[in-house]
């Protein structure tokens, strides 16, 4: 297949998809309860390990994604279709988790748990997704890992944080962020930047430690 | 070559290939030349693969069944529609709430029903509202006296009462009285506010005999409260 070929169908898939979402958009503002469950299906995955990412705690984060869902329900009329249904989830996912630490905060409850958020399914789950020939010390090193880089997200700022995660976990584009978040493309890239070094420094202390 | 401060600040930007043609060669030539922006590139770099690599967290329950289970308790129909719909329309999470709050409600009519045979009923209390007081008086009338003041001048009186000989019996008690001046002159009430009210009676009849110059506001005749304290006062002839 020719590059321009690829090119070609690619467009067509991607106005597919607009034209799927803004029909399931559409659906559900008519009330449809199905359209809406298949609209969370869609994305309950996204929200939910963006929102595990930003807060650092699994059940948090179960919270806060059926809270989102429940917001995207009751303001759903007021999408205007100006950015995708995505980035428009993303925005709500990323101010409630800003709300809902702040309200820690407050409250002196502030508390990050990457290492005990890994129950034993999640990781059961995390060796699932893993290389079939991975040995139990690769799966062991790779867990580390795991634990390593959201502990290390951790003590970023929230700001930074999300960021950070919607650039290289969520793979939007610098203005895409900027959307998100309602802020200008250069000071998401100005954070990036600064969010990219405080993680190398924060993974390489780690690495020197051990 | 470019600094070595000013080749980490575009580090980011190098990654993400926002760099021109030239800015990027020259972040790059420096990248190879020094080793110490070399190492910094390469744990950067390490550092966003990792977090691009980690593997995505999911949920262990599904959200849109919690979710769905929250939008139908918020958009379901409230009142005897709740109550009178069919079973087997009925979500398993609310049936059970509705037996224990049932039992409650049960338990309640009977205590209150028990309690109300074993003791006497309170006697009904009777409520009146404030239009039972009936319309307030005119100020100035015998109902709604005035009190002295800049406006209102004083009555004086014309037949005092013969109170000499009472004032005599009376002995070394005080009495607070309030006589109400009528519009007319005559005493509308007489009212005994401290002081023995046996010894005062007499007294107090006496005083409802007087008759006043009525008291005055803005010239017409109005009712009036006076206040008096009367007490015997023995007056001797100097010794010479």
């Amino acid at each position: 297949m020719a590059a321009g070929e690829f090119a070609l169908r690619s467009a067509e898939a991607l106005a597919g998809g607009a034209s799927l979402e803004h029909g399931l958009v559409e659906q559900c503002r008519r009330g449809d309860a199905q359209a809406f469950a298949r609209l969370v299906a869609l994305h309950e995955g996204m929200v939910f390990n963006l929102a595990a990412r930003l807060l650092g705690d699994p059940e948090e984060a179960r919270d806060a994604a059926q809270e989102v869902f429940l917001q995207v329900y009751r303001t759903l009329g007021r999408f205007e279709g100006r950015s995708t249904l995505k980035t428009w989830i993303y925005r709500i996912v990323v101010n409630h988790c800003r709300n809902r630490q702040r309200w820690w905060r407050r409250r002196r409850k502030d508390r990050s748990c990457p290492i005990d958020a890994l129950t034993p399914a999640d990781e059961a789950r995390l060796a699932e997704h893993g290389p079939r020939a991975e040995g139990p010390e690769e799966r062991l090193e790779r867990r580390e890992r795991a634990r390593a880089v959201q502990s290390a997200l951790l003590q970023l700022s929230f700001e930074h944080r999300a960021v950070l995660l919607l650039r290289e976990v969520e793979g939007l584009s610098c203005e895409e962020i900027a959307g998100t978040l309602s802020i200008a493309e250069g000071t998401v890239k100005s954070r990036l930047s600064r969010a990219r070094d405080a993680l190398r420094g924060s993974l390489a202390g780690r690495q020197e430690l051990q | 070559m470019i600094a070595c401060m000013r080749a980490r600040r575009q580090l980011s930007a190098y990654m993400d290939g926002n760099l021109e043609a030239r800015p990027a060669r020259r972040v790059a030539l420096h990248l190879d030349a020094c080793p110490a922006c070399g190492a910094r590139w390469r744990s950067l770099r390490s550092a966003v693969a990792m977090l691009a690599e980690a593997p995505r967290l999911e949920c262990r329950d599904l959200i849109s069944t919690r979710v769905g289970d929250r939008l139908e308790v918020e958009t379901r129909s409230a009142g005897l529609a709740l109550i009178l719909r069919p079973t087997w329309k009925a979500r398993p999470l609310i049936f059970p709430s509705l037996i224990p709050a049932a039992a409650v409600l049960v338990v309640v009519l009977g205590l209150a029903f028990v309690l109300d045979r074993d003791h006497d009923p309170l006697p009904a209390v009777v409520t009146r509202g404030a239009e039972s007081w009936g319309p307030t008086a005119a100020s100035g009338t015998e109902s709604n006296p005035l009190f002295l003041s800049a406006e209102v001048s004083a009555p004086r009186v014309r037949t005092a009462a013969p109170i000499n000989d009472l004032l005599a019996a009376l002995g070394e008690e005080s009495l607070f009285v309030e006589t109400v001046v009528a519009r007319d002159g005559s005493v509308s009430t007489v009212t005994l506010l401290g002081g023995d009210s046996l010894q005062a009676g007499p007294l107090l009849e006496a005083l409802r005999h007087e008759r006043f110059e009525p008291g005055r506001r803005h010239g017409r005749p109005v009712a009036v409260s006076l206040y008096r304290l009367i007490s015997r006062t023995d007056v001797h002839a100097p010794v010479t």
